[in-house]
């Protein structure tokens, strides 16, 4: 059973075509799919009598960099060991240059491209008021004023100031979007504060069962775990409800911010091989500087 | 001997009160006092206390306080003002912000959509709470009014 995971796996990364294919028929909020070999292997946890080898050789990658070898764990403290099997992860994906400039541009385009300013001031023209001379040019002895509502005045309009509905909105480059999620998952890789798990099934569904298991296993104040879909197993989902640090994302969540926010990034091994098939497909298409160039319109 | 002195110590006290009608100083009764023993032999110094208190004591006590009654205006003593009549502080209390509220926990998310999703999606169409001319699109005052007039009418 683990030799035709990790079989299926190595046909859909030389087959990019058919992958693309088959994810193009799936909608965004694709429902829990019982067809995938992870959820197959989830189900058979205490079943499985040898530990779950995902050793793929990723034979299409020209990186000279070798497959980074990580742990498969398990949230199910009932298991005999916490560590199920090992898994070999893309090298371009995990095993990228941490370029620390492109997380950090990262970063800052995903604070600052949502951001509407909605401050506003009126101009001497919208401030109530100020319509007639106040007093004759000459003769008074008085300086010569044109309007109440001048920006020389007290109470009038504000010259410069802020107008309303101000953006700041600008798209990064493709590609530095794309190497900065790499770099992120190097670096978290790099770190160890990346940890494969085989699924999010948990046996009880009490947050102080959660909490234990990541004290226990010194996996940071706050942890994000990532799965396939968007729907989520019930008791992981009941016992990080009440826990602010510790969050669940499906994988086209993702984000660089919310994986440095949080200290630990946990993924399902569907998880990671839907993030490499992505990343790769991107990293090897034809048509990325079209898409570089193309101009976003409503 | 001693008749003799208290007589003469008389004498110069009534000289003094004929001279200056205000209260004699202390220290004047001492002068005297001395000149007069001086006089006379077998001095004793006589010992007068001039002050009642120690400095620390007058420190203690705090400056003298005048225009009874009247409030102060200004705030001379302690840390923070005084709240009078429920005012509020100058500075204001300091709330935390809770740093993993669900917006903030999962800020950012879904920002890669277009790369990680299907593809069918870009980050710019998944601004709901932004209005409609605002997403994804920059320009000065008059390109966003324009913009709004194209699209809202």
């Amino acid at each position: 059973m683990a030799g035709a995971l990790s079989l299926a796996w190595a046909v859909t990364a030389l087959r990019p075509a058919l992958l693309r294919q088959a994810f193009r028929s799936l909608s965004v909020t694709a429902g829990r799919n019982q067809e995938t070999g992870a959820a197959v292997a989830a189900t058979n946890i205490d079943s499985r009598k040898s530990p779950l080898i995902l050793d793929e050789k990723f034979t299409d990658s020209n990186s000279i960099v070798v497959p980074r070898e990580a742990w498969i764990e398990t949230l199910d403290t009932n298991a005999a060991s916490t560590q199920v099997g090992l898994i070999h992860l893309h090298p371009e994906v995990f095993g990228a240059n941490p370029r620390l400039d492109l997380i950090h541009d990262n970063v800052t385009w995903q604070r600052k491209f949502r951001m509407v300013n909605y401050a506003h001031t009126k101009v001497r023209s919208e401030v109530r008021g100020g319509g007639k001379k106040p007093w004759p040019q000459k003769g008074l002895g008085r300086a010569r004023h044109g309007s109440i509502r001048s920006p020389l005045w007290r109470g009038g309009g504000v010259t410069h100031g802020p107008r309303a509905y101000t953006t700041h909105f600008y798209m990064l480059p493709f590609s530095m979007r794309l190497h900065g999620l790499t770099s992120t998952l190097s670096a978290k890789f790099a770190q160890d504060d990346l940890k494969i798990v085989e699924s999010l099934d948990m046996p009880s569904d009490e947050a102080g069962y959660l909490e234990q298991l990541c004290e226990d296993r010194r996996w940071g104040i706050s942890v994000l775990f990532v799965d396939d879909s968007d729907i989520m197993p019930r008791n992981i989902t009941l016992a990080s409800d009440t826990l602010g640090h510790v969050n669940l994302m499906p994988v086209y969540g993702l984000n660089v911010f919310s994986m440095l926010k949080h200290e630990t990034l946990v993924l399902t091994v569907a998880a990671v091989r839907r993030i490499e098939e992505r990343i790769l497909y991107h990293l090897r298409r034809p048509d990325l500087p079209k898409e570089n160039l193309k101009k976003f319109t409503i | 001997m001693k008749q003799g002195s208290g007589v003469m110590a008389a004498a110069v006290k009534s000289l003094l009160g004929a001279l200056s009608r205000v209260a004699t100083p202390s220290y004047g009764a001492a002068v005297t006092a001395a000149a007069a023993a001086r006089m006379s032999q077998g001095w004793a110094p006589l010992v007068t206390s001039v002050r009642h208190r120690y400095h620390w004591q007058k420190m203690e006590k705090g400056p003298l306080l005048r225009n009874y009654g009247e409030k102060e205006p200004l705030h001379n003593k302690g840390l923070l003002p005084h709240m009078e009549h429920h005012k509020r502080l100058p500075i204001p209390l300091f709330r935390p912000k809770n740093n993993w509220a669900e917006k903030r926990a999962l800020f950012g998310q879904n920002d890669y959509i277009d790369i990680l999703g299907p593809g069918n999606l870009h980050p710019t169409k998944t601004a709901y709470s932004v209005p409609a001319w605002l997403r994804g699109f920059k320009g000065n005052e008059y390109q966003m009014l324009l913009r709004k007039k194209k699209i809202q009418h």
